[in-house]
């Protein structure tokens, strides 16, 4: 009985230490790492629409998916979306672009590790004109076979950033 | 010490001679950047790791070594995890989920269990340091071969700041005739399998001066 509480201890102590370490550096990166994050969604934002003025815009949003909305000065709106596919440790994160009407123009993956050859099927051009571009407000977007839980991780995600378009549609 | 420290290159080149960590090796290995900087970070946790286990080796109960080590392992992985996150984004895409999988490379777990519990700090920081180094190395000739069969050239870019190129060189002659199996699993076993057989020829070789 001794003998297992000194192993526990030890065990406990160890883990201790390598919490508040690995805690105390979070603490140095995480801030870096949300800059830089801000920092990519300027580029991704440029990058999906060249040249634009982007505003972004208050939301609320029910379903957790919906990260941050931003209003593109005279193309329409981009909302930022996480859900989780297939890897559950790394969420994807994208864009979903919206017209002014509000059907969906485009989508972007920002960060994803889905599986290489499966899920990441769903973030090719190809894929994304014929699943997601093109789909009114109302409209479910398409699953994808091969890719059934990243497309479903997504169909989620777009299906939120719909609800959030239509009230800004109105 | 020397002796430890060259066992690592090639008689017991952790890849090529122990068939260790061949998971992480063999699907990050499509570029030079990507090796450098799976290799730098495998590198740093495997001396902090050996340097941490041969610290507390006498305190540590026999029983639960093993769970001791892992908790170590993981904390040194996640820590090096968030930096690669906060200061090489790039690279953190490019390696994605195998980063993380640095926990589970037995490489690590290996020299933790076989030589840091044994020896001295000093000679577990330099085993882990040429068992870095020899798998760096080793994933430098499979990214070289590969990257250069896939793209007909070579570049490395500067981790910490991707727009700035290190080198980088295209033979165009070449461009006409890249092999792009070599981007996919295939090419890295194929790739892998001949410097494995030229790995076993040349310890064969040493093996038989040291007879004589």
């Amino acid at each position: 009985m001794k003998k297992a509480l000194q192993l526990v201890l030890f065990l406990g102590i160890i883990a201790t230490i390598s919490g508040i370490s690995v805690g105390y550096v979070n603490s140095i990166t995480e801030p870096i790492i949300q800059d830089n994050l801000l920092a990519s969604e300027i580029t991704n934002l440029e990058a999906m629409y060249p040249g634009a003025e982007f505003t972004a815009l208050e939301v609320s949003d029910d379903s957790g998916y919906v990260q941050g909305a931003y209003e593109v000065v005279g193309e329409g709106y981009a909302v930022k979306v996480q859900t989780t596919g297939y890897n559950s440790s790394t969420p994807i994160i994208a864009l979903v672009g919206f017209d002014s009407e509000g059907t969906i123009t485009g989508l972007m993956a920002i960060q994803q590790q889905e599986t290489d050859g499966f899920g990441t099927k769903c973030f090719e051009d190809a894929n994304i004109d014929t699943l997601y571009v093109g789909k009114a407000l109302g409209e479910t977007v398409d699953l994808l076979s091969g890719a059934t839980v990243t497309s479903t991780a997504i169909q989620n995600a777009i299906t939120a950033a719909q609800t959030v378009v239509a009230e800004l549609v109105g | 010490m020397w002796q430890n420290f060259k066992n690592g290159f090639i008689k017991e080149n952790p890849v090529f001679g122990l068939y260790l960590g061949m998971c992480s090796s063999l699907a990050i290995s499509t570029s030079l950047n990507n090796a450098i900087g799976m290799g730098a970070c495998v590198t740093l946790v495997l001396i902090a790791s050996n340097v941490i286990v041969s610290a507390i080796r006498k305190i540590t109960p026999d029983e639960i070594r093993i769970p001791v080590y892992i908790v170590v392992i993981a904390s040194l992985v996640t820590i090096v995890e968030m930096v690669v996150h906060a200061f090489m984004p790039d690279l953190y895409t490019s390696l994605g989920v195998f980063l993380g999988l640095i926990v589970v490379n037995c490489i690590i777990l290996g020299r933790a269990e076989a030589f840091a519990s044994k020896n001295g700090v000093v000679s577990s920081a330099i085993d882990g340091l040429g068992m870095g180094l020899g798998y760096t190395f080793a994933l430098l000739l499979i990214s070289v071969v590969r990257e250069f069969l896939t793209t007909a050239g070579l570049s490395f870019v500067n981790p910490f700041d991707p727009t700035q190129v290190i080198f980088s060189f295209t033979i165009e002659a070449l461009e006409p005739y890249t092999i792009s199996l070599f981007s996919a699993s295939v090419g890295a076993f194929l790739t892998f399998a001949c410097f494995a057989a030229l790995f076993a020829v040349l310890r064969e070789r040493s093996n038989k001066k040291e007879a004589k």
